[in-house]
């Protein structure tokens, strides 16, 4: 899993060499920002239920034809696989913040979702308005610090650029 | 490999849980502890070459045998290659505790060293016994605790001229990861 720990480590690894002083620079600077991560991990713990139905909503009121007939979101088994798959992301945004790096979405929630989504015939545009929405609603003091907030935004972003 | 963050994303994700309160508990100790860490990383690897021919050094003194002819470190091309395990084996410490987390020692530097060092015929007792002192001198690199020793005028020992802290935990969880290594030989 790639982490700023873990990258230091496999480069020093590679040389044969121990931990130097840039290595220990890099993980103090990685700590000191992990106090802004670990909050905007926690608070998105503990709303991520309610961060997933508004989202979800926000889609569907967005594109109410999803709910058609032969479309992706016909019957509720459908809307709620929907709502799973944005839980997923959030999940996976969750454990971004918690490492510090994007390994955990690109190893379990970007790589190989392009074609998934092409066999299923499911419209990216619809996670991407989904997750646009959270973005934009999130602010502060409300829901969390200034600086976790960014945090928190950049892994939405990310996964945002990813989807589009 | 795993760190201490990822290892909780590991673990939460098997349950398909968000990492919440409880968890994160443990990881803001990490962080508060973050500097400490370091600092404990530092005083290994800055003294690693002394720790390292310390522990060499002991092992012998105590059992003689290794440096005559049929040894295992006799003649200094065996020697040699002790000297650079316990490098090697004290480098994979110095990383585990940098990150928190014992997998980056068991897969890269643990997995399968017993098998090895049986079949080249490496004395797995003295094994232990070096990374052992190399653990006593390592706690006492951390803790500021290294003394003259036995040797009242001894004036070759170094203190690291960090700031005094309760280091008990940092060096619990040091001493963890050179027990594994000698549980993972013996």
């Amino acid at each position: 899993m790639k982490s700023v720990v873990t990258t230091v480590v496999t480069a020093a690894d590679a040389a044969g060499r121990f931990p130097s002083q840039n290595d220990l620079e890099a993980v103090q600077g990685n700590i000191q920002r992990a106090a802004a991560r670990l909050e905007a991990a926690e608070k998105l713990a503990a709303g991520l239920d309610k961060v997933t139905k508004e989202a979800g909503d926000a889609c569907f009121n967005k594109y109410p034809y999803l709910r058609q007939p032969g479309e992706a979101g016909e019957n509720q088994v459908k809307v709620d696989k929907c709502y799973r798959d944005l839980a997923h992301y959030l999940r996976l945004i969750n454990y971004c913040l918690v490492v510090g790096g994007t390994g955990p979405l690109d190893e379990w929630g970007i790589a190989g979702a392009r074609e998934v989504y092409r066999t299923l015939r499911l419209p990216t545009a619809a996670y991407v308005e989904a997750l646009t929405y959270t973005r934009d609603r999130a602010c502060s003091p409300r829901d969390m610090s200034p600086e976790a907030l960014k945090e928190f935004k950049a892994y939405l972003d990310y996964t945002i650029n990813a989807l589009s | 490999m795993l760190d201490a963050f990822s290892r909780a994303v590991v673990s939460a994700d098997a349950k398909t849980a968000p990492i919440g309160s409880g968890e994160l508990a443990s990881l803001r100790n990490y962080v508060a502890e973050g500097n400490k860490r370091l600092d404990a990383v530092n005083a290994i690897t800055s003294n690693a070459s002394c720790i390292v021919s310390d522990a060499v050094t002991g092992m012998i003194c105590e059992n003689t045998g290794l440096i005559q002819a049929g040894g295992n470190c006799y003649p200094n091309r065996r020697m040699a290659a002790c000297l650079r395990d316990g490098e090697i084996v004290l480098r994979y410490i110095s990383y585990a505790l940098l990150a928190g987390d014992a997998s980056v020692l068991d897969d890269r530097c643990l997995n399968g060293l017993k098998e090895t060092y049986v079949a080249l015929g490496v004395p797995l007792q003295s094994t232990g016994r070096a990374v052992s002192i190399m653990k006593a001198s390592s706690t006492a690199h951390i803790n500021e605790t290294n003394t003259t020793g036995t040797n009242p005028v001894e004036s070759r020992f170094r203190k690291m001229e960090t700031v005094k802290g309760d280091c008990s935990a940092l060096v619990a969880e040091a001493g963890s990861y050179f027990d594994r290594v000698i549980s993972a030989l013996g």
